[in-house]
C-alpha cells in the first residue's frame, strides 16, 4: 500500500506535466483531440493524490511504523481520532494534505466550469496544474511522506500532547481550506490576464470561491485564536506570532479584494487594483507558508526544516516576478473608463477601506520581517513584539471600524450635505448617546482604556447603521408588500443575500472589535503561590485553594489538579480545576486551563507551578495532599466571549451571502449563452 | 477634473503617510535588541535601561528560588562561554530547567544583572533539528531503525508570554 502511495504521487506528477503541455499545445495549435486528452488530467491528478492520501491514512490507522512519518507522529496508544488527524501533524503529511485540497479544488472547478467560458477556463486549469506540480515536486523529491525506516520500530514516538485535542482536527484543515482556496481566483485572474479577457467575467466566475476561501481563512484565524486561548494556557488569544501574522496578512488583503471587486462589478473601475489585490492575496498565502515551513523567523509553530524553505522562497520569487510582469504588460488593457466622482462617496469610502486594510497588512508584514531586515542592513538583530503591532494596528483598526459604518450608507457617486444628514443623523446620535451612557461606567485612566472607549462608541455607531438599514428595508417591504414583521425581515435578507449577508458579517466584525477592546484594556491578572486554604482576590472574585490532587488517568496520562473555590460577594459560584497533565514519554507537562466564560467576562485559571518534590508520582491512587501547594495564575478578561460570538455571526453571514441565488444564476447563464462558440471544442460535445 | 485627481492623491497620500508614520515611530519606540549572551557581553552599545531580548542556556545548578517568595527566581544563562545573571519574578514555564534554551526580555541594571519581565523557553529538540537540517537531509533521524521513544515531537515550543 505504501509503494502504491508513492507510485501514485509519481503518476500525479507525470500526469500534471502532460496536462500542462497538452493544454498549452492544444490552445496554441487549436487541436481538439489534444484538448480533450489534456482535459482529463485534472481528474486523474486528483485521483492519484487521493490514492496516495488514502495510503498514508491507512498507514496511520494500521500502525505501520515502517513509515518514518507515521513513526514520528503516532503510536499504538493514540486515539483513532488523532491517528486520522496526525496526517497533517507534521511537515510531510501537511504538504500532502495541502496537495489533496488543492487538487480537490481543481477537480471541482474543472467539473463545474467544463462547459463554461472556454477562453479562460483551460488556461486557469494550466495555472492550477503548474501550482500542483510544484507541490508534487516537493512530495516526490524533497519531502517524501512515504520515506521508510529499513527496520521498523515497535512503536511510534506519538503525537505531541499539545496537539491532542479536537482543535487539532478543526483548525489546520480550516486554515488550509482558506489558504489553498485562493488558488482558484488567482488562477482565473492569471488566466484572464494571459488571454486578455479582462472584463469582470473572471471575478463573477470566482466570486463564490473567493468568498468561501475568505470564510475559511477567517474561521481558521479565529479557531487558532480559540485554540491558543483554551489550550495553550498563556492567558491570551493572539500574540502577533509570525505564523499568526502569516495567516492574518492574506485575510486582510483578501478582505480588501472582496470589497473592491464590488466597485468593478458595479462601476467598472479599479481593474488594476483588483488584479493586484488577488495576486497579492495569493502571494501572501505562499509567503505565509514560507514563513511557517522555513523556520526563518522564530515562532511557536515552526516546522523544523530549512531546505524546504528555499523551495518556497524560489516559488514565491517566481510568482511575484511573473505577476508583476504580467500586470505591467497588460496595464493598457486594464484602464478603466470611469473615474471617482467625489471625495465623499461610497466609491471613495471603498478606496479608503482598501488602503486601511492594506495598511494593516503592511504594518504586520513589516514587523514580521523587520528582524531579518535589520540584521541584513545594520548587522544587529532588532525585534518587535506585540506592543509594536498593537500600537500600529489599533489606530488603523479604529479607522476601519468607522468605515464599516460609513461605507454601506454613504451615497454612491457624490454625497451631498442633505443626504449625509439624512443617512447619518440617527447612527451618529446613537453613538453619541451610547458614548455618554458609557462614559461614567468605564475607567479612562490610560491610553488603552481611552482607545477601548473610542472602539465601543464606534461599535455602537456601526451597529446603529446596520440595524437601521435592516429596519428601513423591512419597513419598506411591510408597506409595499403588506408583509408581516417577521416575514418582511426574512424576505429582505433572502431576496438580497449578498447585501444583507454582508451586513450580518459586519455585525460579527463589530462583536469581534468589541471583544478585543474589552479584553485588551480591562483585563486584570495575578499570580501567586498558594498553600491549601489561602486566598487570592481578583476582579471581585475570591479564589481559595481547596486541594491539590494527583490522579492517574490512564496508562499514558497522569493529572495534577488544583481545586479552587470561586466566590463572589461571599457566595460560591463555581469550582475551578486547572491542571497539569503528564504524558508518558514526554518530558514536559501540559497545562490545562479552566475557565468560566460569560458574556460579561471570563475567569481564566492556570495551574502555573507546583512543588514537584512534595508529590509522589508513584502513587497511582487518587490522593488529596493536605500540605499541597500550587502557584495559580488567574486572569479576569472582559468580553472575550464576544470574539467567538462574532465568529459565529460571520459564519452565518457568509452562508447567507454565498447561498445559491437563482436570479443570479439565470443572469450568468444568459451571459454565457451570448458567448457561445468561442472555442471549437464547445460545439463538439 | 485635474483638481479632483489632486484631491484624491492628497487624501490617499495622507492615509499612506499616516500609516507610514505610525509604523516608523512605533518601530523605534517598541523595538528591542536581540542578542545571544556572548553578543551582549561583547557589545558596548547597550546602556542600562535599554529594552533587550537575550537568548542563552540556563547554567547547570544556577536556578535559585527565594524561600520567602516562590515567584522570585535568580539564575544565570550562558552562550559560548559568556554568562549573564538574571532576576525574574513570575511563573516559570514547564521547560525552564538546567541546560535548556531560554529567551528573556528586560533590561540590564548598573551592576550587570539582567532584570527579565518575560521568560520564554523553547523545545530543545527543535533547535537540534534545525541545526541538522542545514547539514543533511532533514527528517532522517531513525535511518538505523532504532526507536527513540523519549524524544518529543518537535512542532511546538512552550510559551508563556502574551
Amino acid at each position: 500500500m505504501n509503494e502504491l502511495g508513492e507510485f501514485a504521487l509519481m503518476m500525479a506528477l507525470a500526469t500534471a506535466l502532460y496536462g500542462i503541455a497538452g493544454y498549452v499545445m492544444a490552445i496554441r495549435q487549436n487541436r481538439v483531440d489534444l484538448y480533450f486528452s489534456a482535459d482529463r488530467t485534472p481528474l486523474i491528478v486528483w485521483g492519484c493524490v487521493m490514492v496516495s492520501s488514502v495510503a498514508l491514512w491507512k498507514a496511520f490507522i494500521t500502525d505501520d511504523f515502517s513509515l518514518q512519518y507515521v513513526w514520528a507522529y503516532s503510536n499504538r496508544d493514540l486515539d483513532i481520532f488523532y491517528k486520522i488527524s496526525s496526517f497533517w501533524g507534521g511537515q510531510k503529511g501537511s504538504l500532502l494534505f495541502w496537495t489533496l485540497l488543492l487538487t480537490t479544488y481543481m477537480m471541482v472547478v474543472h467539473v463545474q466550469n467544463r462547459k463554461r467560458d472556454l477562453r479562460v477556463v483551460p488556461i486557469a486549469m494550466v495555472v492550477m496544474l503548474v501550482i500542483t506540480l510544484f507541490f508534487l515536486f516537493l512530495l516526490n523529491f524533497s519531502t517524501k511522506p512515504f520515506e521508510v525506516i529499513p527496520v521498523p520500530p515497535e512503536d511510534g514516538r506519538g503525537l505531541n500532547p499539545l496537539l491532542q485535542n479536537y482543535w487539532m482536527v478543526i483548525h489546520p484543515p480550516t486554515l488550509y481550506l482558506g489558504y489553498v482556496g485562493f488558488t482558484v481566483p488567482f488562477a482565473f485572474a492569471v488566466a484572464a490576464l494571459l488571454t486578455r479577457n479582462l472584463d469582470d467575467g473572471w471575478i463573477r466566475m470566482t466570486r463564490k470561491w473567493t468568498l468561501i476561501s475568505w470564510f475559511f481563512l477567517c474561521m481558521g484565524n479565529l479557531f487558532g485564536a480559540q485554540w491558543a486561548y483554551v489550550e495553550l494556557g498563556w492567558g491570551g488569544y493572539w500574540a502577533w506570532d509570525p505564523v499568526e501574522n502569516a495567516a492574518f496578512m492574506p485575510l486582510m488583503v483578501a478582505t480588501a479584494y472582496l470589497h473592491s471587486v464590488m466597485i468593478q462589478e458595479k462601476k467598472d473601475m479599479m481593474k488594476v487594483w483588483n488584479m493586484a489585490l488577488i495576486l497579492l492575496t495569493y502571494v501572501m498565502t505562499i509567503f505565509g507558508t514560507f514563513i511557517t515551513r522555513s523556520g526563518l523567523i522564530q515562532s511557536v509553530h515552526t516546522f523544523d526544516e530549512a531546505t524546504l524553505g528555499y523551495f518556497f522562497l524560489a516559488f514565491l520569487g517566481v510568482i511575484v516576478l511573473f505577476c508583476v510582469g504580467l500586470i505591467l504588460k497588460r496595464l493598457p488593457l486594464l484602464k478603466s473608463k470611469n473615474e471617482l466622482d467625489s471625495f465623499l462617496s461610497r466609491e471613495s469610502s471603498f478606496l479608503f477601506n482598501n488602503l486601511v486594510l492594506l495598511g494593516i497588512a503592511f504594518a504586520t508584514f513589516w514587523g514580521t520581517i523587520f528582524p531579518i531586515i535589520s540584521e541584513a542592513v545594520r548587522g544587529v538583530k532588532i525585534t518587535v513584539g506585540p506592543p509594536f503591532y498593537n500600537q500600529v494596528n489599533v489606530p488603523i483598526g479604529l479607522v476601519l471600524l468607522a468605515l464599516i459604518g460609513i461605507g454601506p450608507i454613504i451615497a454612491w457617486r457624490r454625497a451631498t450635505w442633505s443626504n449625509l444628514k439624512k443617512n447619518f443623523a440617527k447612527p451618529v446620535l446613537a453613538g453619541v448617546v451610547g458614548g455618554a451612557v458609557l462614559f461614567p461606567m468605564v475607567p479612562l485612566t490610560d491610553k488603552a482604556e481611552i482607545l477601548s472607549y473610542v472602539a465601543f462608541v464606534l461599535c455602537i455607531f456601526v451597529m446603529a447603521t446596520i440595524l437601521i438599514e435592516f429596519w428601513k428595508g423591512a419597513a419598506a417591504r411591510q408597506s409595499l408588500h403588506q408583509e408581516s414583521v417577521p416575514a418582511s425581515y426574512s424576505n429582505l435578507v433572502w431576496k438580497n443575500k449578498r447585501r444583507y449577508g454582508g451586513y450580518i458579517v459586519h455585525i460579527g466584525v463589530v462583536f469581534i472589535f468589541a471583544g478585543i477592546a474589552g479584553s485588551q484594556a480591562y483585563s486584570v491578572d495575578i499570580e501567586k503561590h498558594l498553600k491549601i486554604g489561602e486566598k487570592i482576590t481578583l476582579g471581585g472574585y475570591d479564589l481559595t485553594l481547596e486541594k491539590v490532587i494527583w490522579i492517574k488517568a490512564n496508562e499514558t496520562k497522569e493529572r495534577l489538579i488544583a481545586q479552587l473555590a470561586v466566590e463572589k460577594d461571599g457566595v460560591r459560584i463555581w469550582t475551578g480545576k486547572p491542571e497539569k497533565e503528564f504524558y508518558k514519554g514526554q518530558n514536559q507537562p501540559v497545562s490545562e486551563v479552566d475557565l468560566r466564560s460569560t458574556l460579561k467576562e471570563d475567569l481564566y485559571l492556570i495551574l502555573a507551578d507546583y512543588r514537584g518534590e512534595q508529590f509522589d508520582p508513584v502513587t497511582n491512587t487518587m490522593a488529596t495532599i493536605s500540605d499541597g501547594e500550587a502557584t495559580i495564575k488567574a486572569h479576569v478578561m472582559p468580553m472575550v466571549a464576544w470574539i467567538w460570538m462574532g465568529g459565529w455571526t460571520i459564519a452565518l453571514g457568509t452562508v447567507v451571502a454565498a447561498w445559491p441565488d437563482r436570479a443570479e444564476a439565470r443572469r450568468r447563464l444568459e451571459r454565457l449563452k451570448r458567448m457561445e462558440g468561442v472555442f471549437a471544442p464547445a460545439q463538439q460535445e | 477634473m485635474q483638481n479632483k485627481k489632486i484631491k484624491f492623491a492628497i487624501g490617499s497620500f495622507l492615509i499612506v503617510g499616516a500609516i507610514g508614520f505610525l509604523i516608523t515611530s512605533s518601530i523605534s519606540s517598541t523595538s528591542k535588541f536581540y542578542f545571544t549572551v556572548d553578543e551582549l557581553v561583547a557589545s558596548n552599545q547597550v546602556s542600562p535601561g535599554t529594552g533587550l531580548k537575550v537568548k542563552g542556556n540556563v547554567v547547570q545548578g544556577s536556578i535559585a528560588r527565594n524561600p520567602e517568595d516562590y515567584l522570585d527566581v535568580a539564575f544565570s544563562i550562558e552562550f559560548k562561554n559568556a554568562k549573564l545573571p538574571v532576576r525574574y519574578n513570575g511563573v516559570t514555564p514547564d521547560m525552564f530547567k538546567d541546560g535548556n534554551e531560554v529567551v528573556v526580555e528586560g533590561t540590564m541594571d548598573r551592576q550587570g544583572v539582567f532584570h527579565a519581565n518575560t521568560l520564554m523557553t523553547s523545545c530543545p529538540s527543535k533547535y537540534e533539528a534545525e541545526k541538522e537540517a542545514g547539514k543533511s537531509h532533514p527528517g532522517n533521524i531513525p535511518m538505523d531503525g532504532g526507536p527513540q521513544p523519549t524524544q518529543p515531537a518537535p512542532d511546538f515550543s512552550s510559551k508563556t508570554t502574551i
